[in-house]
């Protein structure tokens, strides 16, 4: 059963810019993962979503309701990471989070605190003070804490450090074993691999493909930069057959895709002093997997 | 239709400016309240024959020599003016412009609150903000008053001039409320809502000043605000007051409208 949906939605700010026709639907349970490019409509589509802004063509929903008319009844169970974290300036985090529980009209602080914990967060000080994480965190609990049936996350980690990354990677899988639909758009592909149903592409204001997870990780192409001893060696290395994209010195860029032995099995025939497997973003494999160019 | 954990942030917020204002206009009403002299006219007067041109331009001149003329004269044609003006253009810009150029009022959005219910919170914080500088100016010059020149004053003409002020500040803080909701910009919310207002009183006061000008007094509300008028108990005194407060009322639910349809780029 779908939760949100979207039909048709469209906002044109002219010069391709904003959202054109798009559709897409979250089901009950589902973490579904949405990304794409800088400006091509991400935020646009949640602050649809927010009912902060009114659809030009089309529409969305939330638990049936509609999301411009609706929008304060819809808020009752929804809980939103903005992508940017601005606050009012003379808060302290604690003021912060009591203000929105009241403001709110929340009842138990039970889980405020229970996530103030596990994200290791003294939200004592002034917000106006708080490192880009710490804020971060405080949006983080002030979307968790009233216990929402819907999420939407807006790039929720950013400015975390890995550890607290992986943290509220456990809190988005236990939500979504409790059954919480979630809208995730992000750029670590570890995030959304380990958390997301679905992932939507975007690109310029237009959906790209919908697709399972698994689909995209069973075509994802990684790239592993081979060294070898000398430039001789790499120059062989590379004439083996495997698929090479780049040959730098005594460096050799191979692509694999679903044949690491034949890889493993070549490499153990040759002087390698080291292996790397350089980070790819999201939309890289993405993009990959689908042929699109950038433009 | 309000929700009073907001309300109750507003007012804390505006605290520290409604003390700042409220410590200007006492030492304004303590200063030209003891230049009062009943027997021999005010040192004010003497002011007011020496230059009378730019006396007039700041509405300075008594109608009479009663206590009530005197401080309708010297404190309710510029001090009483000028300084809930300030207070109303910060007030407004503060309470709804700025969250929204900043960001901040997604964390207002993104709840079960409706945006009238924001707005019109809001509208009432701004409006407590007015109603409490005039009143504290009202008991202010009653007390002060009183203690100088016990039973010079006559408190119900002061008090009725005092609710002509919180219907021409009703006015102008609708106007900066108004044009907070319509901006999403903080620097046109302020330059439209501060612009007009301010315009409007340099208008006044160019009508006060000349006698080939007084036509300008058509071109600004201010004019509705007639405190001779409210003084000397003429209805034209008391509609000006009323038309300020129906103009008020229209400006404040425009807000409210507009705000809650408007796109938020938040």
């Amino acid at each position: 059963m779908s939760v949100c949906e979207i039909w048709g939605l469209t906002r044109d700010y002219g010069k391709g810019r904003g959202v054109f026709d798009l559709s897409f639907s979250i089901n009950r349970g589902e973490v579904f993962g949405f990304l794409g490019p800088n400006g091509a409509g991400k935020t646009t589509t949640i602050r649809h979503l927010m009912g902060f802004l009114k659809p030009e063509k089309g529409y969305c929903t939330i638990g049936g309701m509609d999301c411009w008319k609706n929008r304060a009844d819809i808020q009752r169970t929804l809980g939103y990471i903005p992508g940017e974290m601005v606050f009012f300036d003379d808060m302290t985090g604690v003021d912060f989070l009591s203000f929105m529980a009241k403001y709110r009209k929340t009842k138990s602080n039970s889980r405020t605190k229970e996530l103030l914990d596990r994200f290791e967060l003294d939200a004592r000080s002034k917000l106006k003070k708080m490192s880009k994480g710490m804020k971060q965190k405080v949006g983080i609990v002030a979307a968790f804490m009233h216990d929402p049936e819907v999420l939407i996350l807006d790039e929720p980690t950013s400015g975390l450090d890995p550890l607290m990354q992986s943290r509220f990677i456990e809190l988005v899988l236990e939500e979504k074993a409790r059954g919480k639909t979630i809208l995730m758009s992000s750029h670590m592909f570890e995030e959304v691999e380990r958390t997301c149903n679905r992932v939507a592409i975007i690109r310029n204001g237009k959906l790209v493909a919908t697709d399972a997870v698994e689909t995209l990780k069973a075509a994802q192409e990684k790239k592993y930069v081979v060294t070898l001893e000398n430039e001789d060696a790499a120059a062989a290395f590379a004439g083996e057959g495997l698929r090479v994209s780049d040959v730098s010195q005594n460096q050799v860029t191979v692509i694999v895709q679903n044949n690491i032995k034949e890889l493993i099995s070549v490499m153990n025939r040759y002087p390698i002093t080291d292996i790397i497997t350089p980070n790819q973003s999201l939309e890289e494999i993405f993009m990959q997997y689908y042929g699109g160019g950038r433009s | 239709m309000i929700n009073w954990t907001l309300y109750k942030r507003g007012v804390q917020g505006s605290l520290r400016m409604l003390i700042i204002f409220a410590a200007v206009i006492t030492m304004y009403f303590t200063v030209i309240i003891s230049m009062f002299d009943p027997a021999l006219g005010s040192a004010l007067d003497e002011f007011a024959k020496a230059m009378p041109e730019l006396m007039a331009m700041v509405g300075m001149n008594p109608a009479s020599a009663e206590l009530v003329s005197f401080l309708e004269a010297y404190l309710y044609g510029f001090i009483m003016l000028v300084f809930p003006m300030i207070f109303s253009m910060l007030s407004a810009n503060k309470l709804i412009a700025r969250h929204v150029d900043r960001g901040s009022m997604t964390y207002l959005l993104a709840a079960p609150v409706k945006r009238q219910t924001v707005v019109f919170t809001q509208m009432k914080v701004m409006g407590t903000g007015i109603f409490v500088l005039v009143l504290y100016a009202t008991l202010l010059g009653i007390v002060n008053c009183e203690i100088s020149f016990p039973g010079e004053l006559d408190i119900g003409k002061f008090i009725l001039l005092n609710a002509g002020v919180l219907c021409l500040h009703l006015f102008i803080g609708g106007i900066c409320f108004l044009c907070s909701c319509i901006f999403n910009d903080s620097k046109y919310a302020v330059g439209v809502g501060a612009g007009i207002p301010a315009l409007g009183f340099i208008l006044q006061m160019m009508a006060n000043a000349g006698k080939e000008l007084e036509n300008v007094k058509y071109a600004t509300f201010f004019t509705l605000f007639d405190s001779d008028g409210i003084i000397a108990g003429e209805l034209g005194g008391v509609w000006g007051m009323l038309a300020l407060f129906a103009g008020a009322i229209v400006l404040f639910s425009s807000a409210i409208v507009i705000f809650s349809k408007k796109d938020l780029h938040i």
